[in-house]
């Protein structure tokens, strides 16, 4: 195999800048809509108190929580002028095998990682994204837009309840609460969990920080992508 | 349809702790709303404490000047040797007409009110009937919602408040509960946001209407949200199905769907995440075991 030949620790660039920056801005973003909005919703709770008291108040974590949803949407919004830019300019794939984008052979990986852990079959060849990344994305890529949707209309109730009938209110907050409670559960715990602290990566993995990887945990977790990319420079991948 | 609603409260709380699980200690969830902490135990009965009296915003007034000399005009003072002597509720054998000699904008207020209203209703029906319910069934006096000797004086608003709530949750349990769930009841009494609506905000100090008439409600809201519009009025603040003489089935028909979007909601955030926590903590226990086997 031409990869074997090669140096196992060369570094290899998985992520682009932008890819990077945008990782680290919704991050932040997201935690700080967490914050904030779990001390509105669970404000009886002392640690709500907390939070409430280090802003200044109900008030001022509204805002604020105002202000994480601009930044984060505002990365969806970039995110969607780049995949654009992507698709056009750079003339990529957006829905190929080393794309994010959901195929049947993700539901096949599924059972068969499923498989493995029951020690009945081989980890499959993953390419660029497996099938819980796709997921982890997808959720979010999807989460930010329902979120901002049924966010906006908890922002401007007076203006929705002209459009629709005033308890579609009610119902916006419902399922703003509920799925906060989703991403929560799956950013925060499953989301961390699996990229950094199960046994084969703990106790931090960095290539969405730095972009680099190298050829061996290439070789171990992205094999797919890692033949795409020796078959083929980085700008087309 | 009690039992029901108990059943969803509980069912929501049960939900919401199981998710949380992962993330926080239940620690975290366990303190008590500030509302518990404001609620004054002392009243009712016939005994003053004559130090709380002294602190309360009455505390400089003799006795004399609310409850006159006894025997002026038709009154008398009960008979210390009857066997019913002090069995009565004080609350109800006190002529509230002289607190209008101070306090008149808010007796008239009262008058004009859902409260004052429910009391003459109470007062035509013949006697005893209303005699055996619990204090909190009974139309309210002043007396019942304010406490005369230890009222204290100069409270912030948001102090004011939550006093209100607690004092407002004794008879309308419902309402309050689902207030404290909505947006005003969390920045207002929880957080103690002055600028949040507390009870009296929108239906009014001593007035205290239902709001069930939809441009009184739409005036409410608009106190707050001048921009409101005739849909407005149509959110839901308080989302209970007790005290089903104060609402209409188009209000029982949006609590219903509320409540349905929120089950499959919740049905859907235990599937997800259930499935999730499955898949990593499988993972986790292969990936282990691999470990220690290459370790051997």
């Amino acid at each position: 195999m031409k990869t074997l030949e090669k140096q196992q620790t060369e570094t290899l660039i998985r992520f682009s800048p932008l890819q990077r920056m945008l990782h680290l801005v919704v991050m932040i973003g997201f935690t700080g809509l967490a914050i904030t909005g779990f001390s509105l919703k669970f404000s009886a709770q002392w640690w709500a108190h907390g939070f409430a008291w280090l802003v200044g108040g109900a008030g001022h974590l509204a805002y604020l929580h105002r202000f994480f949803a601009m930044v984060t949407y505002a990365c969806v919004v970039v995110h969607i002028l780049w995949l654009f830019y992507f698709k056009l300019a750079l003339k990529g794939s957006i829905t190929g095998p080393q794309s994010i984008f959901p195929r049947v052979q993700d539901i096949k990986d599924m059972f068969q990682h499923m498989g493995y852990f029951f020690g009945r079959r081989g980890i499959p060849t993953f390419n660029r994204f497996t099938y819980w990344e796709k997921f982890d994305y997808l959720a979010l890529f999807l989460g930010m837009n329902t979120m901002g949707l049924t966010g906006l209309f908890l922002w401007f109730p007076e203006f929705f309840s002209t459009l629709l009938p005033g308890y579609f209110i009610n119902l916006a907050q419902v399922l703003h609460l509920y799925e906060a409670i989703i991403a929560v559960a799956l950013k925060f715990v499953v989301h961390i969990v699996t990229t950094h602290l199960r046994p084969e990566v703990f106790p931090v993995e960095k290539t969405i920080f730095t972009g680099r990887t190298t050829r061996e945990k290439m070789m171990h977790e992205h094999p797919g992508e890692l033949e795409n990319m020796e078959g083929m420079t980085w700008e087309n991948e | 349809m009690v039992k029901l609603e108990d059943w969803l409260q509980k069912a929501k709380r049960l939900t919401l702790r199981a998710l949380f699980c992962g993330l926080f200690v239940t620690a975290l969830l366990n303190t008590q709303s500030p509302l518990a902490a404001t609620a004054p135990s002392e009243e009712g009965g016939w005994f003053v404490n004559m130090g709380h009296f002294a602190a309360s915003a009455h505390g400089t007034f003799s006795c004399e000047d609310c409850h006159g000399n006894m025997n002026q005009g038709k009154t008398m003072h009960p008979d210390s040797n009857a066997p019913t002597f002090l069995h009565a509720d004080a609350n109800r054998l006190y002529d509230y007409k002289r607190c209008k000699a101070c306090h008149k904008p808010s007796y008239e207020q009262y008058l004009s009110g859902a409260h004052a209203n429910a009391l003459k209703k109470e007062q035509k029906e013949p006697s005893g009937k209303y005699d055996k319910l619990p204090e909190n069934k009974k139309a309210p006096t002043c007396g019942s919602c304010h406490s005369a000797h230890y009222a204290k004086a100069h409270l912030s608003r948001v102090e004011m408040g939550r006093q209100t709530v607690s004092v407002c949750a004794a008879c309308h349990p419902a309402q309050a509960a689902t207030y404290l769930e909505n947006y005003h009841g969390k920045a207002a009494v929880n957080l103690g946001d002055k600028n949040a609506a507390f009870c009296t905000d929108c239906h009014g100090a001593h007035r205290c209407v239902s709001l069930k008439d939809k441009e009184a409600a739409l005036n409410a809201c608009r106190r707050c949200h001048p921009e409101a519009k005739e849909g407005f009025a149509q959110v839901v603040i308080h989302p209970t199905t007790q005290d089903p003489s104060e609402m209409n089935n188009e209000k029982r028909s949006h609590v219903a769907l509320i409540r349905v979007v929120t089950v499959l909601m919740a049905i859907l955030a235990i599937l997800i995440v259930g499935f999730f926590y499955g898949h990593s903590f499988v993972w986790i226990l292969r990936e282990l075991h691999e470990r220690l086997r290459k370790h051997k």
